[in-house]
């Protein structure tokens, strides 16, 4: 060490102000990336869990629609002996066991889970028919049973093609066309600017996701910053270094806020993973194919900024009024409850609301990229709602700077 | 360098209510000297030395620090002070060395200043076979060298230690008051807080005895021992505080 007294720090230390900022910045970014736990919930979670953890749920939702489709069900048949022609197509149809059974019997063996459902045909069916009158076909089943249910269903599908069958032939037998029972032909046509059905999903459960993997990402890393630097007694050294408070919870609160914006991306590109999978996922998302508009991106990437500002600034005031994380959680809970519940409410209201609605935190927010999403966009709406999320963000973040002005929340006496 | 005025500060507690921790604290101190500051747990010594180092604000009273006010220059005197306390801890996820540039570039070096200086100090401290390891692997002495380090990179003319040696073992203890003369001995105004007497009576060359938020005497040892005419310290602290069977 030299013995000579060098001072150093003298005078300029506005114009620094800035680059301790980043200085500060920096080295949290720095620490905050080299621990494994934010590496597992900002980044692992996002891009592997959630898709993988979708990509489990389709797969299971769709091998077991298909278990359904084709499991073998037993149905009874009462007076088959007199309807040969319908006993027969019946017994044509895949995946259907008939069995005669008899009319005292039917409801009996439809308890004991023997026959899924019975179809009780009527003894003058074949006469009828030849009539062109209508007969009388009963189904009967057990309406508390998913199988019986599904037998049932079954037998109406089948009946309705039957029926379809019949009146082609007799069409064919007056020398009519088919046509004729056809008077419409309807089809669904869905418009281009509009969502398809998979982007109806993704705007339903997208801004709920983002909440939350926004909120849930930062957590961990805002509480770190102050009340576990108090905890760990490094705060101390902080304040004793030239840099000021205001560079020093800036710096912090840009850290953050990087971190929860990082997560929010990452949980949309997780689930635009997730739908582009194909195949096995939704059905529903691969009928159409995810279709993500610029627009929608682009407002949906506008809303994250106000939102994590909002987040970044209310875990970091819990952080710094806190005397060390474990207080600092048990102001998480409520908090986290007070954020979820409007990222809920989104997903159950469409996105043609009120006015008044987008000045609701968070909930405004996410209704904007509902809008988004789904291509019906209210400019009004959207204005407002944004402008509240940027207040409310401006209020949050005005709260933490005070705060952390505050040497009673800051020290330990 | 360092010259305190009726330095008082108050706290509000829930419970207790008004606490005066530091009540009209008044003393000057050199360049080239080691100031004890002498006092049981709970005397304030930790909340002066906070408000010599611009943490808290002084309720009334205030003091100039290499020359600063600590109510209208915080910053300037924060750039002109080293602050080690036992309980300052360093960032578990940084390197020692990581540690101690984050802390000078804080303070304005540049990155050849503080690689240069961060050398000097390894090779003095003989830190070199640890200091690129994290900080969460460090033993308590390894931790206390890198806050030393930390502490004295920016070359301050003013350094405060606050109980430095608390719950350290003997041998890191030793390095530590060595230090602090080094200090002493290179121009530096240190104030030193403690409450082992033989740390007092080993290295400074003023002591103020200070007792429930108040300054009782100030004075070198043999000044102190003059005014209470006792000879061994522990008698001399405690006339002054006036705690003696005797009183």
């Amino acid at each position: 060490m030299t013995p000579t007294i060098t001072t150093n720090g003298n005078g300029n230390s506005g114009a620094r102000s800035g680059s301790r900022l980043l200085l500060i910045f920096l080295k949290e970014i720095r620490e905050i990336f080299r621990d494994k736990r934010t590496i597992r919930s900002v980044i692992i979670g996002p891009l592997v869990i959630t898709p993988l953890m979708f990509a489990g749920i389709g797969l299971i939702v769709s091998t077991q629609t298909e278990k359904e489709k084709t499991k073998e069900l037993t149905i009874g048949i009462v007076g088959g002996a007199q309807a040969p022609s319908l006993l027969a197509a019946l017994q044509q149809v895949p995946n259907l066991k008939v069995e005669p059974v008899s009319p005292s019997d039917a409801e009996g063996r439809i308890r004991e889970r023997k026959l899924n459902a019975v179809a009780i045909l009527p003894p003058d069916y074949e006469h009828l028919n030849a009539d062109y009158k209508p007969a009388p076909i009963q189904i009967m089943l057990d309406e508390g049973e998913a199988n019986s249910q599904a037998a049932a269903g079954r037998l109406q599908d089948a009946f309705t093609k039957l029926g379809e069958q019949i009146v082609l032939r007799r069409l064919q037998a007056h020398n009519l066309s088919a046509d004729v029972a056809h008077p419409f032909t309807l089809q669904e046509k869905p418009i281009q600017s509009g969502g398809n059905s998979a982007s109806f999903f993704l705007a339903m459960i997208l801004p709920y996701t983002l909440v939350v993997s926004a909120f849930s990402g930062c957590v961990f890393t805002a509480l770190d910053q102050v009340a576990g630097e108090k905890e760990r007694g490094t705060l101390e050294t902080l304040l004793v270094s030239p840099a000021s408070r205001r560079d020093i919870v800036l710096g912090k609160f840009a850290a953050v806020l990087t971190t929860c914006i990082l997560s929010s991306v990452l949980s949309i590109v997780g689930l635009v993973i997730t739908f582009s999978l194909r195949g096995n996922v939704f059905a529903l998302a691969s009928q159409g194919g995810l279709h993500l508009s610029p627009v929608a991106v682009g407002v949906t990437l506008m809303v994250i900024l106000p939102l994590s500002v909002l987040f970044a600034g209310l875990l970091l005031t819990v952080s710094t009024y806190a005397r060390n994380q474990r207080e600092a959680q048990t102001y998480v809970a409520p908090l986290l409850l007070m954020v979820l519940m409007p990222a809920m409410v989104s997903m159950f209201i469409g996105t043609d609301v009120g006015r008044p609605i987008a000045l609701v935190p968070v909930l405004g927010a996410t209704i904007i990229i509902k809008q988004a999403l789904s291509g019906s966009y209210d400019p009004a709406f959207i204005l407002l709602a944004f402008g509240a999320s940027i207040v409310y963000a401006a209020v949050a973040l005005t709260y933490a700077i005070r705060l952390f002005q505050k040497e009673s929340v800051l020290v330990k006496t | 360098m360092i010259e305190a005025k009726e330095l008082s500060k108050q706290f509000t507690d829930k419970k207790r209510g008004v606490i005066q921790a530091v009540n009209q604290v008044s003393f000057q101190c050199s360049p080239g000297e080691i100031f004890g500051l002498l006092g049981p747990n709970g005397a304030g010594k930790t909340t002066l030395l906070r408000m010599l180092a611009t943490i808290l604000q002084p309720t009334s009273g205030t003091a100039t620090v290499a020359g600063f006010d600590i109510c209208k220059q915080p910053q300037e005197v924060r750039s002109h002070i080293g602050y080690l306390s036992n309980s300052t801890a360093l960032y578990e996820r940084l390197t020692g060395r990581e540690m101690v540039a984050y802390f000078g570039a804080l303070h304005g070096l540049t990155p050849q200043e503080i690689q240069q200086r961060s050398e000097e100090i390894f090779a003095e401290l003989d830190m070199n076979d640890f200091v690129d390891g994290r900080c969460d692997k460090f033993s308590s002495g390894q931790k206390q060298r890198v806050s030393i380090a930390r502490t004295i990179l920016h070359q301050p003319p003013v350094l405060f230690f606050d109980e430095p040696t608390n719950g350290l073992d003997i041998i890191t203890a030793r390095s530590i008051t060595r230090f602090i003369r080094q200090c002493r001995n290179q121009g530096r105004t240190v104030v030193f807080s403690t409450h082992i007497m033989s740390e007092v009576e080993a290295l400074c060359d003023r002591i103020a005895i200070i007792y429930q938020g108040r300054i009782c005497a100030i004075g070198t040892l043999e000044e102190l021992r003059e005014r209470t005419g006792k000879r061994a310290f522990e008698d001399v602290f405690l006339r002054i505080i006036g705690e003696d069977d005797e009183a």
